[in-house]
């Protein structure tokens, strides 16, 4: 047993390495991890991916899109400069995949090709079919995505083939895409579920067979596609489902370094972003994620988990515009008319608002302590209060000090809303209301009570 | 101000934010105790005494006092 005695400090231990509120909490690792192959331990070194090529890859328009209305041909034009402005002029977000199988896929393309970003890159996305090649080859992208699918589920069940069938399909399309000059992705569906070593492996080392008569920039990517979710992140977990096995594998036993390798999930057991994230940490590069988690059933990696998982992996924005998520939200409710729910991370109306009155106290006295880091500068999002019979005294300070905007020593003290804050409890003790005050109702307030105030600060 | 002056005011303010008569406080009273303020009702005080001596004081301050006596104190030495 180790004891540990009080160390009764005179300044507070805020462990600002850690939690340096400028940025995201940053992830430090103390070591490497281990993980049991074949009966062997082999070593993961996560501090990897502080100068490894980690970025995000954009799949919004493509898996995002087929889990809801079609999105207009402006509303994606819009999203795709935004993405460009998020990701910034560095790549973090990196390329951006789109159908092409209508006029308004192609027409959406053209439009964003237009505006003549250097990120995302525009891909393409296309069944394994040598026709499709067509439409890649028409519209001059230089990569495309394929659907390659590697379980027996959906070989046997779905496309009706022996695994030889489909391993010979999948092959003649990467060629016919080398022939058109277009470097393939191949996108394999329900890896997780997959007979590894009797289909995925064998048919990735044939791939890279293929890959080895064509420049480094044109090899064959692989995206594992963990299409149901089945995918986990734990230490030693047994095959098909273990992330970090499958990454080791394909590294080391099929030679695929880590920047032709992306991870594609799906969160029907709740482990998206975690294990998108560990992804990284495992040894690849690429993480495939959408808009706010928008994709088949219960979605995909959301972009901004990966963003902000990216500045607390790397320490750094690196270029990234983090504000933008804000607009995107904000562009989703008022024009693309899609709400996000109220307690989404990082954009929900409520993500940094409190409604505790012994929270809204800590607020109000020290930021920090009720606020994950700095989203005033990085997200315009200042922390805030819903005013209800539980937020208090402190609360409706709070929030009347946000509303005015007043800083240090002109804040006003709860005294100065005392008046305000009566109203608000005879709303709930008198009136019997059962919902949260509204701002407008507040504002009405603080002109009511504090109308030197209101002129000096809020009219016009 | 005299101590004196400061106190009758105290007890007029405290006496008309409890609903009692001025005779019905003693400086020994607790806020909460002996005239049953709850949280918000001990910030409603601290702002009635404000405005009736026209000044601001530190909510910190002000809001550990704990007596009618205290509270004359308070503001005996605020307006010295």
């Amino acid at each position: 047993m180790r004891t540990y005695e009080l160390q009764d400090v005179s300044t507070p231990n805020l462990i600002e390495e850690i939690f340096p509120y400028s940025l995201p909490p940053l992830i430090k690792f103390e070591g490497k991890i281990h993980e049991l192959i074949d009966g062997k331990v082999v070593e993961f070194d996560p501090n990897e991916v502080k100068t490894r090529d980690i970025h995000i890859t954009d799949t919004t328009f493509r898996d995002g899109q087929q889990a809801r209305p079609p999105y207009k041909k402006e509303h994606m034009v819009k999203l795709y400069e935004m993405l460009s402005k998020l990701g910034g002029p560095n790549g973090v977000i990196r390329q951006s995949e789109f159908f092409l199988y209508t006029k308004n896929d192609r027409e959406t393309i053209d439009a964003c090709r237009a505006l003549n970003l250097r990120y995302p890159e525009i891909t393409g996305w296309i069944r394994a079919n040598k026709g499709d090649f067509r439409l890649v080859k028409e519209m001059g992208l230089k990569e495309t995505g394929m659907l390659t699918s590697s379980s027996d589920y959906h070989i046997f069940y779905k496309q009706n083939q022996t695994r030889k069938e489909a391993m010979q399909q999948y092959l003649e399309v990467v060629e016919a895409a080398f022939e058109a000059g277009v470097r393939p992705r191949c996108h394999l569906e329900d890896i997780t579920r997959a007979d590894l070593a009797g289909f995925v492996f064998p048919f990735v080392q044939q791939l890279e067979r293929l890959s080895e008569q064509v420049p480094e920039n044109m090899k064959v990517k692989i995206r594992l596609c963990d299409t149901m979710g089945f995918g986990l992140a734990y230490p030693n977990v047994a095959e098909p489902r273990s992330i970090p096995k499958l990454i080791w594998r394909l590294r080391h036993e099929c030679g695929i370094p880590p920047e032709r390798l992306e991870w594609h999930g799906h969160n029907d057991f709740h482990k998206v972003h975690i294990n998108a994230a560990s992804s990284w940490i495992y040894g690849l590069n690429a993480l495939n994620g959408t808009l706010f988690g928008f994709g088949e059933r219960t979605g995909n990696p959301p972009i901004e988990g990966a963003i902000i998982e990216y500045v607390s992996l790397k320490g750094d924005l690196n270029g990234v515009n983090l504000a933008m998520m804000t607009e995107m939200a904000e562009y989703y409710e008022k024009v693309i008319g899609t709400q996000l729910p109220a307690n989404y991370p990082f954009v929900g109306k409520d993500f940094n608002t409190t409604r505790a009155g012994i929270h809204a106290g800590g607020l109000r006295k020290f930021e920090q302590i009720y606020n994950i880091f700095d989203t005033t500068k990085l997200l315009n999002r200042p922390p805030r209060v819903a005013i209800t019979d539980k937020s208090g005294t402190d609360g409706v300070a709070l929030w009347v000090n946000e509303f005015l905007g007043l800083k240090g020593d002109d804040r006003l003290s709860v005294m100065k809303v005392a008046k305000i804050q009566r109203w608000v409890m005879d709303q709930y003790e008198k009136e019997g209301r059962m919902s949260s005050i509204t701002d407008q109702e507040l504002e009405e307030q603080v002109k009511i009570h504090l109308p030197e105030y209101y002129n000096k600060y809020r009219k016009n | 101000m005299t101590r004196e002056e400061v106190a009758a005011r105290v007890i007029n303010v405290t006496a008309r934010e409890f609903g009692m008569k001025p005779s019905e406080i003693k400086e020994s009273d607790q806020f909460t105790t002996d005239l049953g303020a709850d949280s918000l009702k001990s910030i409603e005080l601290v702002a009635a005494y404000e405005e009736e001596f026209g000044i601001s004081v530190k909510e910190e301050e002000a809001l550990k006092v704990q007596t009618v006596g205290g509270a004359i104190d308070f503001f005996f030495h605020l307006l010295k």
